[in-house]
This record gives C-alpha cells, sequence and structure tokens, in this order.
C-alpha cells in the first residue's frame, strides 16, 4: 500500500509538468522537450533563492508547524515562479518565437526544443555542478494514515497543493476571459485573431503558466526527493505520457494521467523491479498512441 | 476614392514577389452593400482577408471611418470597427453558441457585453434557443448565423463576409442573405464576396468584379445584372480588361 502513495506523490508532481506540456502543445502546437528543464530550473533557482533568504535571515530557515521548511521556502517558490516565468519567456523570444515568425515547420520547433534543452541543462550542471541538492536535510517522520499507508507533512503538503493548483487552473481556463482566449487560440489561431484576441499575450500567458506549473512540480520534487539537473530529463517522458494520455488540451486529464503514470511506475517498481521503472511511461506513452491516441480527456482527431 | 471603407493601390499577397491582388483601388460608401465577385483565383478572398490584415500588404492604403489601418494588426482591426466572416471555421467549434458571442463581446466595455450577446439573440432566434449547444453540433446555417453574429457582437462599421453561402443548400442561402440584408438595413456597411452571381447582384446595391487581382468592373448591381459580358465572364470564362464604369 505504501507503493501507492508514494505513487500518487510522485503522480501530482508528473501532473503539474504534464499540465505545461499540454498547454504549450495546444497552443504553440509543438512538443517541448525543454519543458522538463523548466522543472530543473525551478527547483535551482528556488534553492538558490532560499539560501541566500537563509543566510540572510536565519530566522526564517526556522519550520513551519509540522513542515521540514520555513519561510524562506515560500518566498523562494514565488521568487522562483517569477524567474522561471522570465526565463521561458527568454527561451521564447530568442529562440521559438524567430522560429514561428519565419513560419518554420514544427519537426523544426521540437529539434529547437531538444537543443534549448541541452544547453539548458548543461548550464544547470556548470552553475550548480552535477551533485545533488536540498532544500533542508532534516529527517520527516512519517505519519500513518490509514489501510498501512504513511506520509509526512510534506508530502501531504504536495498533494493538497497539487490540487488546489489544478482546480484554479481548470477554473481560470473554462470561467475566465483569459481562458476562453487560451481556448479560442488552441482551437483557431487565425479566428482569434479575428475575434480581437492578441496571440502573442496568450502565448507569453502559456508560457508563465507552464513555467509556474513547472516550478513548482520541482520545488516539490526537490522537497520531498533531491534535486539535480537532471531531474527535468527523467521527467520528460512521464510528462508527455502524462499529456498524451490525458488528452492533449486537458488540464484535469494531464493531472489524473499524471498519477495514473506515478501509481504504475511505483506498482512496476514494487512487482517487477526498480529498473523497470523508466519503461513504464514508455509502454504507456506507446499503448495510448495506438489505441486511443486523443487520450482520455481529449477530442479525437478530425 | 472616398467611403467608409476605402482601398488605395492595394498589392497584396502571400509572397512579394507573387502579388495576387495587383493595384485594387475601391471605396464603400456608408451604409452600401457592396459584392465582390469574380472567377476563381481573381483574389475575391485574398482581397478581403488582405483588408482584414490575414495576408500581407505589400503596397496601398487601407481607410476605415477615415482612420488609416493598413499596418494595423488583425486583433486590432475589431477596435477600429471591422468585422470580417472568414468563409471556412469561422466559429469555436468546441465552444457553445454562448461562449462564441462571450468571446467575441471580449473588447466590449464590461457592461455592454450583457446587453449586445442578448441583442444577437434577438436578431437570431435560432441561435437564443439552444444557448449551450456546441457550435460544433449546429446546421451549415446555423454555423453562419452564428459566424455572422460573432462578428456583429463588437457593432462593427463595416461588415466583411467571405462567402457565406458557400456549402449551403439553395434554402439555406436564401435564408441566410435574406438576414444579411436586415442587417444591411440596420446601417452596417457590407462587404460581401459572392460565387453565387444572381443571388449576390440581387442582394446587394453595387457590384465589384475582379479579375485577376485588378477591379474589372465596378457598377449599381442592377446594371451588372443585365450585362451580357458579366455572364460571358461566368459562363464562358472570357475576361474582359476594359473597366464598363
Amino acid at each position: 500500500m505504501q507503493g501507492l502513495m508514494d505513487g500518487l506523490i510522485n503522480g501530482t508532481i508528473i501532473g503539474l509538468g504534464a499540465i505545461g506540456v499540454t498547454l504549450t502543445y495546444s497552443i504553440l502546437r509543438f512538443a517541448n522537450f525543454a519543458h522538463g528543464e523548466l522543472v530543473s530550473w525551478g527547483a535551482y533557482l528556488a534553492l538558490s533563492i532560499s539560501a541566500a533568504l537563509g543566510a540572510l535571515l536565519p530566522g526564517l530557515g526556522t519550520p513551519i508547524g509540522p513542515f521540514s521548511f520555513g519561510w524562506s521556502v515560500p518566498i523562494a517558490i514565488a521568487g522562483s515562479i517569477i524567474l522561471t516565468s522570465t526565463l521561458a519567456l527568454g527561451v521564447d523570444w530568442l529562440l521559438f518565437a524567430r522560429l514561428r515568425a519565419k513560419g518554420s515547420a514544427v519537426i523544426i520547433l521540437v529539434m529547437a526544443s531538444f537543443g534549448a534543452a541541452l544547453a539548458m541543462r548543461n548550464l544547470l550542471e556548470f552553475i550548480y555542478t552535477s551533485q545533488p541538492a536540498y532544500f533542508t536535510t532534516a529527517l520527516q517522520i512519517s505519519k500513518p494514515l490509514f489501510a498501512g499507508m504513511r506520509a509526512t507533512p510534506d508530502q501531504l503538503l504536495v498533494i493538497g497543493l497539487s490540487g488546489v493548483l489544478v482546480l484554479v487552473v481548470h477554473l481560470l481556463l473554462t470561467r475566465s476571459s483569459a481562458g476562453r482566449s487560451m481556448r479560442a487560440v488552441s482551437e483557431n489561431v487565425q479566428l482569434a485573431s479575428l475575434s480581437g484576441i492578441d496571440v502573442r499575450s496568450v502565448i507569453r500567458m502559456v508560457w508563465i503558466l507552464g513555467a509556474a506549473l513547472a516550478a513548482i512540480g520541482g520545488i516539490m520534487s526537490g522537497l520531498l526527493v533531491q534535486i539535480r539537473p537532471t531531474m527535468g530529463l527523467d521527467l520528460l517522458l512521464p510528462l508527455f505520457a502524462a499529456a498524451i494520455l490525458g488528452g492533449i488540451g486537458s488540464v484535469p486529464g494531464a493531472m489524473l494521467a499524471g498519477i495514473i503514470v506515478g501509481l504504475a511506475e511505483a506498482l512496476t517498481v514494487q512487482m517487477i523491479g526498480a529498473e523497470w521503472r523508466a519503461a513504464v511511461s514508455f509502454v504507456i506513452l506507446i499503448g495510448v498512441l495506438l489505441m486511443r491516441p486523443q487520450g482520455l480527456f481529449g477530442k479525437a482527431m478530425a | 476614392m472616398t467611403g467608409i471603407l476605402t482601398l488605395q493601390g492595394v498589392v497584396s499577397g502571400y509572397q512579394a514577389d507573387l502579388p495576387i491582388i495587383r493595384d485594387v483601388s475601391l471605396g464603400v460608401a456608408k451604409g452600401e452593400f457592396v459584392v465582390l465577385l469574380g472567377p476563381n483565383g481573381a483574389g475575391k478572398s485574398t482581397l478581403v482577408k488582405t483588408v482584414a490584415g490575414l495576408v500581407p500588404m505589400h503596397a496601398g492604403r487601407v481607410t476605415l471611418a477615415g482612420r488609416d489601418i493598413t499596418n494595423v494588426p488583425a486583433h486590432q482591426k475589431l477596435r477600429d470597427g471591422l468585422g470580417f466572416v472568414p468563409q471556412t471555421e469561422n466559429i469555436f467549434a468546441t465552444m457553445t453558441i454562448r461562449e462564441n458571442l462571450q468571446l467575441a463581446a471580449q473588447i466590449l466595455p464590461k457592461a455592454r457585453r450583457a446587453d449586445r450577446i442578448e441583442a444577437m439573440f434577438q436578431m437570431f432566434p435560432d441561435l437564443a434557443a439552444r444557448p449551450s449547444t456546441r457550435a460544433g453540433g449546429l446546421s451549415g446555417g446555423q454555423r453562419q448565423m452564428l459566424a455572422v453574429a460573432r462578428a456583429l457582437v463588437i457593432e462593427p462599421e463595416v461588415l466583411i463576409l467571405d462567402e457565406p453561402s458557400a456549402g449551403l443548400s439553395p434554402k439555406m442561402v436564401s435564408e441566410v442573405f435574406e438576414q444579411l440584408g436586415r442587417i444591411n438595413q440596420t446601417g452596417v456597411t457590407m462587404l460581401l464576396v459572392e460565387q453565387n452571381v444572381r443571388a449576390g447582384l440581387e442582394i446587394a446595391s453595387r457590384g465589384v468584379i475582379l479579375v485577376e487581382g485588378r477591379v474589372a468592373h465596378d457598377a449599381p448591381a442592377a446594371d451588372l445584372q443585365g450585362d451580357p459580358i458579366v455572364s460571358r465572364l461566368y459562363l464562358g470564362g472570357h475576361q474582359p480588361r476594359t473597366k464598363v464604369s
């Protein structure tokens, strides 16, 4: 049963990243293989802010209630969201926007995203080295929940916060005029433009939203496990498996599929062996593409 | 050129060295109903898409109500009072009828949005009967009505329609055209691209015939209706080069 809890936690982090992948895919119409790097950058940027705050104001490092971290971490999350979004907008300005303006084919954008991922990952390794880093080294004791499952307060916070984030993003997309604009651009860029929607501002909104969720996912992963420059790369396949399983463009679908991928990974580790973990996303990805390419909540392609 | 919508020396096309529209000058007066006719490939759709900001313009000038809108991006032309209904994919199929109208009304001040959507429901009772229906499930005629309503929500000065009769049954075409006539009578200036010459000239007050990216004829609709050159142009494919007016 404990495997289920671990899978659920890992799945919510995959889900947060997959929401960004699904939104970028549906609005910009290409698979952004650099999205995983936003997860890593988000975690490292938060780590730097948190470390700087801890050094300047040691009081901020005192743990809040039952959690393993102090106020420096929530402040670092806010700072990291701003910086990671700026990074995503910067990469778009430097690379993707120029290719879009030239009318480049999708494959060029995908290849460019591979290049961007490589550059972003290596830059991270150059700055922070490949040694794992931690927000806190304090040990947390997990508390029994039910049916033999245990979880630490940090883990429960991650699950709760992920649920709230999915709800907020889902409401944003379905109820607000900004969300309606995003859905419009996702369905028909030209008609959206003729409806008075500034497509460039919608694209900026998508980068900010995707980067913010990726950063939060990275920070959560860092809080519960560790931070490594390759954490985004390791998440890449699960992110795409979840985005496609959930149905491109579906926010609740991405989260639910993220949890399914996380649970499938945990069960595989328990029942078959840890070395098969990485194969799970691959099997899910291939299975969905063959049997239900529109995913769980996506619309069948015409 | 004078009028609420004017085009002066417009040259446009997807590639600068391959213009589709070659030097078009045209004026549409306030309240006028102009139909743009021409053989396939004449550049009718390209011309209206150029005005809407969807096709790059390489030379010339476009004004709307005295304002130069030549270099205004497509999404801002609505604010200048230009409504455009594309020929295909002119509604958001995954959204409901109400959501389509809400989206179109987004550029209006908040206080006016609900009133304008309500006005559209009164103008198109067919749409009012099913506001929560997904637009993708509507019939061809209803889709066109929604596409027109989407463009009308913002109360445009000029409404441009790119072949609204395409793919519709004759009965639907006459229904859509009747509705367009009623809209014109409310004071909306109309520029309609049409393949159906007879129907187009019956509804419009003036006809402009485009041939190979240039204006070949520009005359009152009644004059063009009885013109043997016009029927020869469409029936035999002969393309006269001289203007009749």
